[in-house]
């Protein structure tokens, strides 16, 4: 996209034109966004056509020239008031500036349309949200996006924009993009400034992009890497360029795949995707992370307890203002014995000494991102290999003990497991290897084994 | 924990916190209390000694690492 404005074959106003007709026409029914900021996205293309058509150099080089996206509507939008999925902060004066990814996006020549439907607050997987209405899969539009960046997921996957950005406390990027077949990242926890978003967890929370491609992906996440001083966890390394790496291939990486709890938590369609990738990659080594089940608890805990405690003003003086399907869950979280939390960080640490040493001879570990494909919109429980399970919370069993360490992850989509949907594969590093991840997605692409379709939407 | 120690304690610690617990919100509240309880037992039942640190340790802040007021200098 960005090649062909800069080349002159469309300008960035129609490349911004034919994303805001897309969200026109298929908004109704997928209900991706809450917000669009068409004159703001308008102004900004004009402004760089402009400056190609005086030869601005400085503006042909900016590598998403034109290219649209959108943002969960958690990240500061100057001029609009940061919502959080919430019914709460409506009415709260508008964010001053844009928050920083979305300011290095639009440095990088990406133009802004619009702000995406989430769970409130993103303590969520499935983008049921109640002030807003649910997000639809445009695969299926009877079942769910996945949460909590539903839909940013489904933004993508319905064509409306390219790229977007979201948030992943607990798998809010990975789910999502396993639902509505996209490719997903969330990168190291702390790679990328939180500041100018509204937080969850801050113990865990991730920011990352979506997109159709890995390469979109890695064009995305190279745009928007950079320390900011304001995000107390985000670390001061030097930035780590992904996209003209990705070709580099497989040659030397040790890849295996992550059995027990991720295979016990899988039904068939996720195991299925996990060897179809696995046998693409020649990946026959099985490997098994210790305490799997303890990690999961220790990042529920954690994220019960923070957010609940963030959120404790409001939930004493106007808890029926909440999201009827997490509110209690807030509630309850405000009430958690420190005992509980701490051990919870301890258990944490303690997870994250055993992955390291697991990672001393293996490079890329392969997990299901979701045990299912996605479910009908208001599905109460799943059937997991003859267990039921409350189908909110378990959507994010596999995903949840990976970011409790912050571990880089790419989700990759792969069809034909399912007979019309599609489901996600997690392809994990080493903390600070997102380039490896990456790689993997783009060989995973170059193969046909993972791809990102837009849907039919029929 | 029993579903009565999960009441009581509930109860108790909402009002120590200056909590109000609406009559509707009560049974989820004490649900998914349970469900944290379960998993906490799954987290305390883990063997961790003295040595076994939290994770996230705290960076002390310099007077030159004070991140500027975001817009300062607008």
């Amino acid at each position: 996209m960005a090649a062909a404005v800069r080349r002159g074959k469309c300008s960035a106003a129609a490349l911004v034109e034919a994303s805001l007709a897309r969200i026109a026409a298929t908004e109704p029914r997928v209900n991706a966004f809450t917000d669009v900021t068409a004159a703001r996205a308008l102004d900004c293309a004009a402004t760089l056509d402009e400056r190609l058509a005086v030869r601005d150099t400085t503006a042909q080089a900016l590598p998403l020239l034109g290219v649209p996206f959108a943002v969960k509507n958690l990240f500061d939008v100057a001029g609009l008031t940061t919502l959080a999925g919430s019914r709460i902060e409506r009415g709260k004066p508008p964010a001053r500036r844009d928050g920083p990814l979305i300011a290095r996006l639009q440095a990088a020549g990406a133009v802004l349309v619009g702000a995406l439907n989430m769970d409130e607050y993103a303590y969520g997987f499935t983008t049921e949200n109640t002030h807003e209405g649910a997000t639809h899969n445009p695969h299926d539009l009877t079942r769910i996006a996945g949460g909590s960046s539903g839909g940013s997921a489904a933004a993508v996957a319905a064509g409306q924009v390219p790229v977007t950005l979201g948030s992943d406390t607990n798998g809010s990027i990975r789910v999502p993009s396993s639902l509505c077949g996209t490719f997903g990242l969330k990168p190291t926890y702390g790679r990328l400034p939180r500041n100018g978003t509204y937080p969850f967890v801050a113990s865990l929370d991730h920011l990352g992009p979506f997109a159709r491609s890995a390469l979109d992906l890695a064009l995305v996440y190279d745009a928007i890497q950079g320390h900011d001083a304001h995000d107390p966890a985000c670390v001061s390394r030097p930035d780590d360029r992904t996209a003209d790496a990705l070709a580099l291939g497989m040659g030397g990486l040790r890849i295996a795949t992550l059995d027990g709890y991720f295979a016990d938590n899988a039904g068939p369609e996720a195991r299925a995707a996990v060897s179809r990738v696995a046998q693409a990659l020649g990946a026959t080594r099985i490997v098994a992370l210790p305490e799997v089940e303890r990690a999961r608890a220790a990042a529920f805990i954690i994220s019960n307890a923070e957010g609940g405690s963030l959120h404790l003003p409001d939930l004493r003086t106007r808890a029926a203002d909440f999201e009827p399907l997490s509110r209690d869950r807030f509630l309850a979280g405000a009430l958690l014995p420190a005992a509980w939390v701490q051990q919870a960080q301890r258990v944490r640490r303690w997870f994250a000494l055993g992955a390291a040493e697991l990672f001393r001879d293996v490079d890329v570990l392969l997990a299901p991102a979701t045990p299912c494909v996605a479910p009908a919109i208001g599905t109460e429980w799943l059937d997991i290999n003859g267990r039921r399970l409350p189908a909110r919370p378990s959507l994010g069993l596999l995903t949840q003990p990976i970011s409790c360490i912050g571990l880089p992850v790419c989700a990759v989509p792969v069809w034909g497991c399912h007979a019309s949907l599609p489901i996600g594969v997690q392809v994990i590093a080493a903390p600070w290897r997102e380039d490896l991840v990456l790689r993997v997605a783009y060989r995973l692409q170059s193969m046909g084994v993972a791809a990102a379709p837009v849907a039919e939407l029929q | 924990m029993t579903p009565q120690q999960i009441e009581a304690y509930v109860d108790a610690a909402a009002a120590a916190l200056g909590l109000p617990l609406a009559a509707e919100h009560r049974p989820g509240v004490l649900h998914y209390f349970g469900l944290a309880a379960s998993l906490a037992d799954l987290v305390n039942g883990l063997a961790l000694t003295a040595a076994d640190e939290p994770a996230g340790a705290f960076a002390p802040i310099a007077a030159q690492d004070v991140p500027l007021r975001e817009g300062a200098l607008e």
